[in-house]
């Protein structure tokens, strides 16, 4: 499978949802996808299209554009395709579904994102602190208008 | 983990410091008699918080921090930020550059397989193991200082190159310490094969099939010893992989023997790939021709942009997200670790075995704590 038919594919079962689906080269791709979406997608990603192996799950603070995006890599074992599929956030209401169900593995990235950035993911299996302590729980300290220790940079999640 | 137990149950915390472990971690396992019903890890002991950091110092100061995710395999992350930062400023290293940096990467994986060999060993009371292969990692370790002049945290790679060019000597240096390392890896082999313990307590301890495996996330040589040929080396090729010869080495069993074995037999790829870089690396500049970017480029602005750049590092695929916006440093870069995913497989594969066999398991996976810590 090469990029083409991934996001022809992608795009003509999600009109909707996907959006911005461009390639960047011959083994990657990128695309936007709405946040209700996030989990139906990603089971069509696996099933469908191969793309069994999720790299990472990590979140970007931009704050100009007062929204968050939480950013998916998705890869293969067996082609060499990696997709970047983003979801974008308001600021304000930092909410996606968990991918849990579909990629095991998402489990321990999403907590982790959920502690440095303050991004809720509903229905996640056990949502609390991973790698920081749970008395910095709120400072969210990879946003970009974190502070420092004891600074909270919002309160309004926990 | 479930507070309330059975009358015959009981929890046992191995760590944050336990001579099994090879990092801060703590793993809270539920004992039923001797086996394990239930586990939990708990991480965060020293985490250092590379990914902050790295968003407030400028892309040359960052390679003195990404050094520090895992000091054993220092020069494969500093690969990977410093190909980020090439794709994002379009420039790629000269020939001679490329295969510099895959003689590093080589050596690093060599070491860091000789001590996560020798580590296993020590977990499961096998500590002369450990003194054998620490002997044969302290020279490689060696060559690698004659590159770079640092045994631990380098800071040797630039955008666009290396710092130095390889010493004198080095070609002749290295080919006799390979040479001996070939004979040693072979009495490795026949000292696990040979030796009734070892067998007994690895061969079928901690299996892991393929398809659990893949869904667990795992990479590298513990997803290999289940019989994935999958490496990025191969499958994604970077620097000058492509023009090199070598198999993908993979066995089939899944168990913590297989995980040893394969990552024996990289030993001895990793050794014949260094031998055809000695015979194949073209004299050269070491930066592109023309290019501003050199040994020293404390300020620089990278155009704005994104890049999802992976490498084969000794314990599976490493990948670096970086973002930039057009100024001098990082805007984001998302660290993605081999070992985090290896590491959150560990209780799925812990349950149901015995208290004795989690070292085995453990130790079998060549953990490195300090990355999955970032």
């Amino acid at each position: 499978m090469d990029v083409t038919e991934i996001l022809k594919l992608l795009t003509g079962t999600f009109p909707e949802a996907i959006s911005e689906a461009a390639a960047e080269s011959e083994i990657r791709a990128r695309a936007y996808v709405g946040r209700e979406k996030v989990k139906e997608v990603c089971q069509y990603l696996k099933d469908s299209l191969q793309f069994d192996h999720l790299c990472s799950v990590c979140g970007v603070d931009y704050i100009k554009r007062n929204e968050f995006e939480v950013v998916y890599h998705i890869a293969s074992y067996n082609h060499p395709v990696v997709l970047t599929l983003k979801a974008r956030l308001p600021r304000e209401s930092p909410e996606i579904e968990s991918v849990v169900s579909v990629y095991w593995n998402a489990n321990w990235y999403e907590r982790e994102t959920y502690e440095l950035f303050g991004i809720l993911f509903k229905n996640h299996p056990n949502l609390k602190p991973l790698v920081l302590p749970e008395d910095m729980l709120g400072e969210w300290p990879l946003r970009k208008d974190y502070e420092g220790f004891p600074n909270k940079t919002a309160r309004n999640l926990v | 983990m479930e507070e309330r137990l059975e009358p015959d149950e009981m929890i046992v915390h191995l760590g944050p410091q336990h001579p099994m472990q090879p990092g801060p971690f703590r793993l809270n396992l539920r004992l039923k008699g001797e086996t394990v019903v239930d586990a939990d890890i708990e991480l965060g002991f020293i985490h250092k918080g590379i990914e902050k950091i790295l968003e407030n110092k400028t892309y040359l100061q960052g390679i003195t921090i990404v050094d520090r995710i895992c000091y054993l395999v220092a020069l494969v992350n500093e690969e990977c930020f410093v190909g980020c930062t090439e794709k994002l400023l379009g420039i790629e290293p000269p020939e001679r550059s490329q295969y510099i940096r895959v003689i590093l990467d080589e050596l690093t994986r060599i070491q860091s397989h000789l001590l996560g060999m020798g580590e296993f060993g020590e977990f499961i009371g096998f500590v002369s193991m450990f003194m054998y292969t620490v002997r044969e990692r302290e020279e490689v370790l060696s060559l690698i200082d004659m590159i770079t002049g640092a045994r631990i945290t380098h800071s040797y790679l630039k955008f666009g190159g290396v710092r130095d060019d390889l010493p004198d000597g080095f070609k002749e240096k290295a080919i006799s310490v390979l040479n001996k390392l070939k004979k040693s890896v072979d009495d490795f082999e026949e000292m696990f094969h040979t030796d009734r313990i070892y067998r007994e307590r690895t061969v079928g301890v901690g299996v892991l099939t393929a398809d659990v495996a893949k869904n667990l996330g795992v990479s590298g040589p513990a997803l290999r010893a289940t019989g994935v040929p999958f490496d990025i080396r191969k499958n994604e090729p970077y620097l000058v992989y492509k023009d090199l010869d070598f198999k993908v080495c993979t066995e089939t069993a899944g168990d913590c023997f297989a995980r040893v074995q394969v990552r024996l037999n990289e030993i001895r790829e990793s050794i014949y790939i260094l031998e055809q870089c000695f015979d194949q690396i073209p004299s050269g500049p070491l930066f592109p021709e023309g290019s501003l970017y050199g040994r020293r480029t404390p300020v620089m602005r990278v155009p704005a942009g994104e890049v999802f750049y992976r490498v084969e590092d000794p314990r599976g695929e490493m990948g670096m997200y970086m973002i930039s916006d057009g100024s001098d440093k990082p805007y984001r870069v998302k660290i993605r670790g081999p070992y985090y995913p290896t590491l959150q497989a560990l209780p799925p594969l812990i349950i149901g075995t015995t208290v004795a066999d989690v070292a085995a398991i453990s130790g079998s996976m060549d953990g490195c704590t300090s990355e999955a810590d970032r």
